[in-house]
């Protein structure tokens, strides 16, 4: 038996919202610490880690350890029939091949419940280890959207290098080239606002922008978003989601341009 | 470039890193010894030492490149001059310069030979290697061997992620290919082996014209029977198959002569009975119909017939099979299987296993070489894991069910290159700029990889997991039905590493082009599951009963397949009983289509009569529509319509469906029946052309929506109230046909029909038939038996258009186009024909087609062809460089087109080295009939008909040259 009680049902639907896109489908993997999620796009280029601890929930029962498959597409369907101010339960048996959701709105007078069918995904559970990063940047979500948002515009990929400067976003396309950069920022009262760089070594990396682009849609998760970026590793876009627990993308490098280029050359 | 990799590159790593050892092994020729050594196979040491040359022969090959089986022709080869190098090394030198061999090849042919004297022929043949990895850079392999392409070790990828995690987590992750030394050797080998094929078919096929008929010769007398005498006949003569047919016929006879007792003799008494998949089959069957299998008595006899009938040009290949069945013998029991297996028995076969084999199929184009290889991979299968031996058959065949299921594979260029992109991460333009330049999406996609990392490697494609993958994507249907397609097939082709990516995309778009035909399938099938069931002891037996026993199995399977063409009930039949009794197992049934049997083209009545001087035949009209081939069960509530090539036409014709029921006599409960379908006009009771009938609408139909009428001419009966029928002849079959159905005005009639065997009578019922409104007359002989999918002697067709000129209209694929000038400005002026030789699958041009359009119909052909344009001639295309076209198309429609003659032509290779060994065949003043949507570019005119037709056409003009001599004496008189 599992049952998990949330009371900002919000928190969940645009937690979907921000996976559905990157990938179709993913087990949440359940026991008595909480909920995981690990789950790789179809190109095998990303991978969303999702980790929602026990004590996070209002409530959280979990008897026996299970593997739920989910269909991302068909659970964001169900979820948006919930209001954005409904306590969301989610509940299913022992071994079951489908996932209740019940929604009670704020004042008790509306409650709905939906079956969402479970898959059967075959999934081995890939360790990622814990790794020291070069380069660590806190900044506003809300402003790490906005830069691959434009960069998006502009080009497919993007060439993020973390000096003493600060973290320097860059890309070029066939409108042109675009850079932003980011300096170490303590100034703003809030720490969300701040910009923080934890520097050890030097990095730059380049990444496509479209994946980058797509974990933005977790901006409403969270004030601040964490890069951490090593060479040749890699970088991890994590979203702190409040006390409940965290969402972290990571997302392969590609080859640099000039690499890629000479490769093609040599190929052709 | 960087060789730090945290994820796993596209191109899988593991592979790469593979390619480069080789490269850099190739580089550096003072390291070759190294390799044998990484590579232990228990039989170097030994071979090393040993004095025969075979043996000797081969760890040079090892060397050169990671043998896997495809280079058994050059031990034969090898054997072949191994008399001359063993006595003299000298004199096989001048030899092999005398045949013209370049000099690469030239190294090779020495190196084996050097190798009987020291080792020192190691660097030399190491250093022939890198030139000839560079050499086939177009080919999609190339990638693989490719230096530029090579880099990053595949140790990285696991020392990220995977390490500090699950040690076996990173094994199975990077398992199919990449870093156990094993697996790394084994797609080195890949690379090596891709870049082999060429070569071995490059110098054997040389050396064949000169040096190996001579070795041959020499080489039975010498052994006198051996086996190595044996093994180098047999080799030599597929080999030089693909030259002159004059090469031929005196080889042949020189076999004879040196009789052997038979051993060639033998060889080609196998004939018969293997050249089923030949047109002229039938032909033999006649010709040799008694103790073809027989004993001692009469076989050079038989070897002087064969000869003959090379010289005559028919049965060119049987010749070659027959023999080959005896070399194909001695290979299989050279193969070493073990080699080839890189997983635990029992465990799902990995696709690398096919990618390779498809690799080595596409370098060669000889056919036995190409069901060795096939029969190495099966015989592998088998060995591990018999139950993927179904979808490896599927994979090879490059389909994912049978043919009336509909089910088919066939995925668009837009959404093949869009996957790629996503799996990629390029851009489409610079995929579509690779395109534009390779013309081939199989070689975009292998060279396209490795510009994103992936973060964990997904598990190597199975054999299986491919098959069902492609199964999932031909049955996706219905809303978003593209994104969900394109889905599956990024994960195919990020999961997908080396070469497979290439095949994955080519099976995808249903164009495999390797150059592997069915029947080869069918015969590397065969022979696999015979190894495999008669354990080591099938291996045991001498050649000659060992062939004996593999050509019979091959011609029940083939002949299982075309009665029930379904590996779904064929391969477990055959895994399971063998070939024994398959026919009982495994026959034709209702709903499941056999392909239709087929008639040739003649002449006239002239050659019809003398084609069945002493045989009863009745002749029918040739009505002018579509075939059906309707089933129908449980009296009449069940009906399946297939078309002619046992697509489900069920759909399309809803009324006749409603019908059949009232036309069956009562006491039939299930028939099978042959029909054409012809469109007819119920108020003027008359037939109308094809043109009409293809106006009808192809799918969903409803009963109230048709306009055009259809009434179908059934004209033979395959299947009655559980019976086969097709053994049966014909008289029997048409007696059942008339006892089980009605006929009735309008819906269903028997086709018309008349036995005569007087000219007069015939001519008179010929242009009765062309009044009627049909194409002509087909001639069946009333004794024989239904035989599908075949193009049978037993059936002829008499067209009208045999009056002027050519016996028939040729069905052609317009691969090209000229731009118009003057007047035709803006539209396409003249196409670029050619026909389809399913052999070498390739498309063969045949003509060039640029008059007797009109205006609007040259409007209309352009409109319909320029979607179909494609950027590069399409690699399975043979054309002039005389006579390029200005833009290319995909082999996509089929034409038919009326011709005045055909000739001999250096500027079109239709029909290439059938006739002519380096010219084509053309078709003189052709005109365009119609554009015929009943057939796809497969089923065009074959290269064979081609040849066929041309030496009907000698044959009838040297008659009329006799005749009218005659003629003019008498008159002189």
């Amino acid at each position: 038996m599992f049952e998990a009680r949330i009371t900002q049902g919000a928190v969940l639907k645009k937690l979907v919202e921000a996976l559905k896109e990157l990938v179709t489908e993913g087990n949440f993997d359940v026991s008595s610490t909480g909920l995981q999620l690990q789950a790789m796009d179809s190109s095998h280029v990303c991978l969303v880690s999702l980790a929602l601890r026990e004590d996070g929930f209002e409530h959280f029962r979990c008897d026996r350890n299970m593997a739920m498959g989910i269909h991302f597409q068909n659970l964001s369907k169900i979820l948006k029939c919930a209001g954005n101010e409904d306590t969301i339960t989610l509940k299913a048996e022992d071994n079951a091949d489908q996932l209740t959701l019940m929604f009670e709105s704020s004042n008790q007078d509306r409650i709905s419940d939906f079956d969402l069918k479970l898959m059967s995904i075959e999934s081995e559970h890939l360790g990622i280890p814990d790794q020291e990063y070069s380069a660590e940047i806190k900044m506003p979500s809300s402003e790490y959207q906005r830069i691959v948002r434009d960069l998006t515009s502009i080009g497919d990929t993007v060439l993020i290098s973390a000096t003493k400067e600060g973290i320097k976003f860059s890309t070029s396309g066939d409108v042109g080239t675009a850079n932003v950069t980011l300096r170490h920022n303590t100034t703003p009262e809030k720490p969300e606002e701040q910009t923080i760089i934890d520097l050890k070594e030097p990095v730059a990396l380049t990444f496509a922008l479209r994946y980058l682009n797509n974990f933005a849609k977790a901006t409403p998760l969270a004030p601040v978003v964490k890069l951490s970026l090593t060479k040749d590793l890699p970088i991890v876009v994590e979203y702190q989601i409040g006390e409940l627990g965290a969402v972290k993308f990571y997302l392969a490098p590609k080859i640099d341009d000039e690499d890629q280029m000479g490769e093609d050359e040599a190929q052709s | 470039m960087k060789q730090k990799s945290i994820g796993a590159f596209f191109g899988g790593a593991g592979t790469k890193a593979g390619a480069k050892q080789e490269a850099v092994k190739d580089a550096k020729p003072a390291k070759p010894e190294s390799k044998p050594k990484t590579k232990p196979e228990p039989a170097d040491p030994a071979s090393d030492q040993d004095n025969e040359a075979d043996a000797a022969s081969r760890p040079a090959r090892k060397r050169l490149r990671r043998a896997v089986i495809e280079d058994d022709d050059d031990a034969a080869l090898a054997v072949a001059s191994k008399p001359a190098a063993a006595e003299t090394a000298a004199p096989q030198q001048p030899t092999a310069a005398e045949s013209e061999l370049e000099d690469k090849d030239a190294t090779m042919t020495d190196a084996p030979a050097a190798t009987t004297k020291g080792a020192a022929a190691a660097p030399t043949a190491a250093a022939g290697t890198p030139a000839k990895s560079a050499a086939p850079a177009e080919e999609p392999k190339a990638d693989g061997g490719g230096p530029g392409t090579a880099s990053k070790p595949a140790a990285p990828i696991a020392s990220i992620f995977q390490r500090p995690a699950v040690r076996k987590a990173a094994a199975a992750a990077a398992a199919g290919g990449s870093p156990a030394p094993g697996n790394a050797k084994k797609s080195g080998g890949g690379a090596g082996a891709a870049a082999s094929p060429l070569k071995a078919s490059a110098s054997p096929a040389k050396a064949g014209k000169g040096a190996a008929p001579a070795g041959a010769a020499t080489s039975t007398r010498d052994a006198a029977g051996g086996e190595e005498g044996k093994a180098a006949a047999a080799a030599a003569s597929p080999a030089s198959k693909k030259d002159k047919t004059k090469a031929r016929a005196p080889k042949v006879e020189k076999a004879g002569e040196d009789g052997e007792e038979g051993e060639e003799a033998e060889g080609s008494e196998a004939d018969p009975i293997s050249d089923s998949d030949d047109d002229a089959g039938g032909d033999v069957n006649e010709l040799l119909p008694e103790g073809a299998v027989g004993g001692g008595s009469g076989k050079k006899a038989k070897a002087k017939k064969a000869a003959g009938r090379i010289k005559s040009g028919k049965g060119a290949q049987m010749e070659g099979v027959g023999t080959g069945a005896l070399a194909a013998a001695s290979k299989y029991k050279e193969q070493d299987i073990s080699a080839v297996i890189s997983w635990k028995e029992g465990q799902p076969v990995p696709y690398s296993l096919l990618a390779n084999t498809f690799e080595a199929i596409a370098g060669t184009t000889k056919r036995l070489e190409i069901v060795a290889l096939l029969v190495s991979a099966f015989r592998a299968i088998l060995a591990t894991n018999p139950p993927d031996l179904l979808p490896a058959v599927y994979l090879c065949v490059n389909r994912v069910a049978p043919a009336h299921t509909g089910i088919e594979l066939g995925i668009g260029e837009a959404t093949l290159i869009k996957a790629m992109c996503e799996a990629t991460g390029k851009n489409e333009a610079s995929i579509k700029k690779s395109y534009e330049e390779h013309g081939d999406l199989g070689v975009v996609v292998v060279g396209a990889r490795s510009t994103q990392r992936t973060m964990f490697a997904p598990p190597p494609l199975t054999i299986a997991s491919v098959l069902k993958a492609f199964q999932n994507i031909a049955q996706t249907t219905g809303t978003k039905s593209g994104d969900q397609k394109r889905g599956m097939i990024v994960k195919l082709l990020v999961a997908a590493k080396g070469n497979e990516p290439g095949y994955i995309v080519r099976s995808l778009q249903a164009k495999l082009r390797i150059g592997l035909a069915e029947q080869s399938v069918l015969v590397a099938l065969s022979h696999a599951v015979h190894l495999h069931r008669g354990g080591p002891a099938a291996l045991k037996q001498p050649d000659v009963k060992l062939a004996e026993a593999l050509e019979a199995g091959a011609q029940v399977v083939k002949q299982a397949y075309s009665e029930c063409p379904s590996y779904d009930v064929l391969v477990p039949a055959l895994l399971e009983h063998g070939s024994t009794d398959l026919l009982s197992r495994c026959h034709f049934m209702p709903g499941v289509p056999v392909k239709p049997m087929l008639a040739k083209a003649t002449n006239g009545v002239g050659e019809v009569l003398e084609k069945f001087t002493d045989i009863e035949f009745t002749v029918e009209y040739k009505y002018d529509g579509e075939r059906a081939q309707v089933h129908v069960l449980d009296g009449g509530k069940t009906v399946h319509i297939f078309s002619r090539n046992a697509e489900n036409n069920t759909p399309k014709y809803p009324d006749i469906v409603s019908r059949i029921k009232g036309l069956l006599k009562p006491e039939v409960d299930s028939i099978v029946f042959d029909a054409e379908a012809v469109a007819y006009d119920p108020e003027k009771k008359k037939i109308l052309p094809f043109q009409v009938l293809s106006t009808r609408a192809r799918k969903d139909v409803a009963v109230d929506d048709i306009k055009v009428q259809v009434v179908l001419f059934a004209f033979d009966c395959l299947y009655l109230n559980g019976q086969s029928l097709l053994h049966k002849p014909l008289t029997e079959r048409r007696a059942a046909l008339y006892g089980s159905l009605t006929e009735k005005e309008g819906e269903l009639l028997y086709a018309s029909y008349k036995t005569s065997r007087d000219v007069e009578e015939l001519e008179s019922f010929l242009n009765e038939s062309v009044e009627a409104g049909t194409e002509g007359l087909i001639v069946k002989t009333l004794g024989d038996t239904y035989e599908p999918s075949k193009r049978s002697s037993h059936w002829l067709k008499l067209k009208k258009d045999y009056m002027e000129g050519v016996g028939d209209t040729f069905d052609v694929v317009p691969v090209g186009a000229f731009f118009g000038k003057g007047k035709r400005t803006g539209v396409f002026g003249a196409y670029l024909l050619a026909v389809y030789d399913p052999d070498t699958e390739t498309y063969q041009t045949i003509s060039k087609l640029g008059t007797g359009f009109s205006e609007e119909q040259l409007s209309q052909l352009a409109e319909a062809m320029r979607p179909h344009t494609i950027p590069q001639p399409r690699h399975y295309y043979t054309w002039d460089e005389s006579l390029v076209p200005d833009v290319w198309f995909d082999a996509a429609v089929v034409w038919e087109v009326k011709a005045a003659d055909l000739s001999i032509s250096p500027r079109h290779k239709a029909a290439l080295g059938l006739v002519d060994p380096t010219k084509g065949i053309s078709i003189r003043f052709p005109r365009l009939i119609r554009v015929r949507d009943d057939k796809s570019p497969e089923d065009a005119t074959s290269a064979a008909q081609v040849a066929d037709m041309f030496r009907n056409q000698a044959v009838i003009r040297q008659q009329k040259a006799q005749d009218n001599q005659a003629g003019d004496e008498g008159e002189d008189e």
